[in-house]
């Protein structure tokens, strides 16, 4: 996707585009990434997504107030505890805050990247962004041990599950691809209905109430996107997480996790 | 055709990266062109939606998805969106690029495409006939050396900030993957928001922009 925007950058007379193609793989093994207050909250908390979140100031200052699941664990005793983490090859998310995402916060994750963990992110601007965003603190004792137990995003179905739907599609389930019509065009699965995922709040009445949707693209994203829309609204629905490709007989060439 | 930037999408990266593919270009090496290319019929798309992030139509090409080969009858059969084309050919003569034939069928070159694969088709018409010369396959994404930058250089810019450093660091992946976290000083306008989002471009046509998403792997 890089490569296509600047391309495209350049087609507007863009002069000095440049790729950074080894990205996130590369960037990740010797830093930490950063996200917002926010984000934090909608794309790691509400949606129960599997993830380490620790508290790096001092404990007594932890305790008055703290992000709800989060882990007390001075940045000073992170080195120390590293032992206690789940092993990197499982690549757990560890998001860090400290009061206001400054140097607390950064000497954690530094030691986190350095013992070798790849998804190590920090909270800008800190406890203080979390709360000028008015979002709730938490009070009393916080978990003084870390743990992590990887579980299937809310909502994914499994692959062998959704397989076996494609093959035989019960007459009360759809399966809905929410990929663009140019995707589709290659190739889209039996039986199933399109939609993109761009133009699916304003095509809402076309999904039936009555029928069980499974929603695909071609990566997960897009599908995990169009199930967050059809649940909000109050449909039974699950979303395939997986690398699909379709070919134009509508057979599955190829299927795996993300 | 020359293009600056060097634009060949290789699915591993896109499917990792998120979306979309798209035709390639360069690294593509011109075939012999025919004599007199023939014009496109008017009404009748010679390029495939997709294929035209990157490419414009061009006489004497066709680009779209393959759909399927006969060898009985020599033809080839095309979908450009949502029309079908059929290009016959001559199987001593059809020269192909980026198509690595199948070991067990090494005549039959075309029968190792897969269905969907984005190719190019250059042909001439007679009587409305169209007869491809020569089919070209998208090839792997290649991205020129001096367009790129290292971890790193992107890490020494990001040390000095935006302005210091003066650049706009963009983050092409989907949002849901943006707001897990990102690169510090990141923005995100994912590929396919591209055009909705080209405001949040500099002014400054000469700024360094520098795009970055989930990597080739």
């Amino acid at each position: 996707m890089s490569p296509n925007s600047a391309g495209r950058a350049e087609k507007l007379g863009y002069t000095n585009v440049k790729v950074y193609h080894e990205g996130l793989p590369e960037w990740t093994k010797r830093n930490y990434l950063v996200l917002s207050a926010q984000f934090l909250k909608e794309a790691w908390i509400d949606k129960d997504i599997a993830h380490v979140l620790l508290d790096v100031r001092p404990a007594a200052e932890a305790e008055k107030g703290f992000i709800k699941g989060a882990v007390t664990m001075p940045a000073d005793k992170v080195a120390a505890n590293i032992g206690t983490f789940p092993p990197k090859d499982k690549k757990p998310p560890v998001i860090i805050y400290d009061q206001n995402g400054g140097e607390a916060a950064k000497a954690a994750a530094n030691a986190l990247v350095g013992a070798g963990y790849t998804a190590v992110s920090i909270v800008t601007g800190g406890l203080d962004a979390w709360t000028a965003a008015g979002y709730n603190l938490e009070s009393g004792k916080l978990a003084d041990t870390v743990t992590y137990v990887p579980k299937p995003r809310p909502g994914e179905i499994a692959i062998e599950d959704f397989k076996k739907l494609v093959e035989t599609t019960p007459a009360d389930t759809l399966i809905l691809d929410v990929r663009n019509q140019d995707e589709a065009n290659a190739g889209m699965l039996k039986g199933a209905k399109l939609i993109p995922d761009e133009e699916l709040d304003s095509r809402m009445a076309e999904v039936p109430k009555d029928k069980k949707i499974i929603t695909h693209c071609s990566t997960g994203v897009r599908a995990e996107m169009a199930y967050h829309k059809l649940k909000d609204k109050g449909y039974n629905v699950n979303f395939l997480n997986a690398k699909i490709e379709i070919d134009s007989d509508g057979k599955i060439t190829a299927i795996e996790k993300p | 055709m020359v293009r600056k930037f060097i634009l060949q999408g290789t699915l591993a990266v896109l499917l990792a990266s998120g979306h979309y593919s798209a035709c390639l270009a360069a690294g593509e090496e011109k075939g012999a062109a025919p004599a007199a290319p023939p014009a496109p019929a008017p009404g009748k798309p010679t390029i495939a939606k997709i294929c035209s992030n990157c490419h414009e139509a061009q006489a004497g090409s066709l680009r779209g998805n393959f759909d399927g080969v006969a060898y009985k009858t020599q033809s080839l059969q095309l979908k450009i969106d949502e029309a079908t084309e059929i290009i016959k050919f001559d199987k001593a003569s059809l020269k192909t690029l980026n198509i690595q034939p199948d070991p067990e069928k090494p005549d039959e070159i075309l029968r190792s495409l897969k269905k969907g694969k984005e190719i190019r088709v250059e042909y001439t018409e007679k009587d409305g006939v169209k007869f491809a010369t020569l089919v070209s396959a998208k090839p792997p994404i290649k991205v020129a050396p001096e367009k790129q930058l290292n971890t790193v250089e992107v890490e020494k810019l990001v040390a000095m900030g935006p302005e210091a450093g003066k650049y706009l660091l963009i983050d092409a992946r989907p949002a849901p993957r943006f707001q897990e976290g990102a690169i510090s000083t990141a923005i995100n306008i994912p590929f396919p928001a591209f055009d909705k989002m080209a405001g949040k471009l500099p002014a400054d046509k000469g700024a360094l922009i520098i795009y970055y998403c989930a990597g080739f792997t």
